[in-house]
């Protein structure tokens, strides 16, 4: 395990691999605008948590949980799967760090 | 209003094979026990890319970590492996075993409210003077006077207008024939992305339940 990172900068990393998984899910055309309307609503979620706990140092559990979530996500290459994705990866995050989704 | 057997034609034959998969039995009564976040962790497994049980265990701190009561650890820990299971049958396999498992998880906890012999599978609803739907509902509750139709859904993207127009027509053609049918849907997928899926929706959709995974359980009681 690296260095200590804090919730916020966790959230960081978590919204990048999210934002690989919404540019692979935009390949489905007739689902764009459901595709933009989901990963807002989840994008806004996160950002709840990040205001609300972004300071606060992340536990070693919680990093490894995300780390290994980003990685999950970063082997998706099926764009309907990575719509899939577009709703659990946020709740897992969540979960991580032990907030309802 | 009177319900009926789906025809046994093809897909229904080869969805009976499917439904009847012991893994689907074993997973559905497992979740149907299950808190939000061991269903988001089979949500999660199912719907992966990797196969690595201690992959997974990392990811869900809150169900596999230290100080997480054994009971809790047991259920998490058997879940994890039907996931796997299940994920472990290649795509397309997968993608109909999850649907199965669905239905299969909302009869069972419509059992624990009304009994088993009230919940039936693959049934279509007729009405005097209205055309028959071709599609059966997932899963009824068939009693007189309280009758209940759901749609079951492995995810949010599952929700269409036709499914929505299936379940509103069922619910004001009972109303029709002065009878009660409560209509809802059940999506194994946070209620966050349903009211997204929903919001976009123009069929009527306001006097449709919705069953998330945060409030499967109700379907209890």
């Amino acid at each position: 395990m690296g260095d200590v990172m804090t919730i916020s900068q966790l959230l960081e990393s978590a919204s990048a691999a999210y934002e690989e998984l919404v540019t692979l899910a935009e390949d489905v055309e007739d689902e764009w605008t459901y595709v933009m309307d989901l990963s807002a609503a989840w994008r806004e979620r996160l950002e709840v948590v990040a205001t609300e706990r972004g300071g606060a140092p992340a536990a070693a559990p919680e990093q490894a949980a995300i780390d290994r979530a980003i990685d999950e996500v970063g082997r998706i290459g099926d764009p309907h799967r990575a719509i899939d994705w577009l709703s659990t990866f946020p709740q897992v995050v969540l979960s991580a760090l032990g907030e309802r989704p | 209003m009177r319900f009926q057997d789906a025809a046994k034609d093809a897909r229904a034959v080869t969805y009976a094979a499917i439904q009847a998969d012991p893994v689907v039995a074993r997973a559905a009564g497992l979740l149907a026990d299950a808190s939000p976040t061991q269903c988001l962790l089979a949500r999660a497994v199912m719907n992966g890319e990797t196969l690595d049980p201690d992959g997974w265990r990392t990811m869900f701190p809150t169900l596999f970590g230290p100080g997480v009561a054994p009971s809790g650890l047991e259920r998490s820990e058997a879940i994890l492996a039907v996931s796997l299971a299940i994920a472990d049958r290649g795509d397309q396999a997968r993608n109909q075993l999850r649907g199965a498992l669905v239905e299969s998880l909302t009869a069972e906890l419509l059992a624990r409210r009304v009994g088993a012999g009230a919940v039936r599978r693959e049934r279509r609803i007729l009405f005097d003077r209205v055309p028959a739907e071709i599609h059966p509902y997932d899963v009824t509750v068939e009693r007189a006077g309280a009758a209940e139709a759901y749609d079951c859904k492995w995810g949010a993207r599952g929700i269409d207008a036709d499914v929505l127009h299936q379940l509103d027509d069922a619910r004001s053609n009972a109303e029709a024939e002065d009878e009660r049918l409560r209509v809802a849907l059940v999506v194994f997928d946070a209620e966050r992305s349903c009211r997204v899926r929903l919001d976009r929706q123009t069929a009527p959709h306001d006097r449709t339940g919705l069953l998330t995974m945060e409030t499967l359980g109700t379907l209890a009681g």
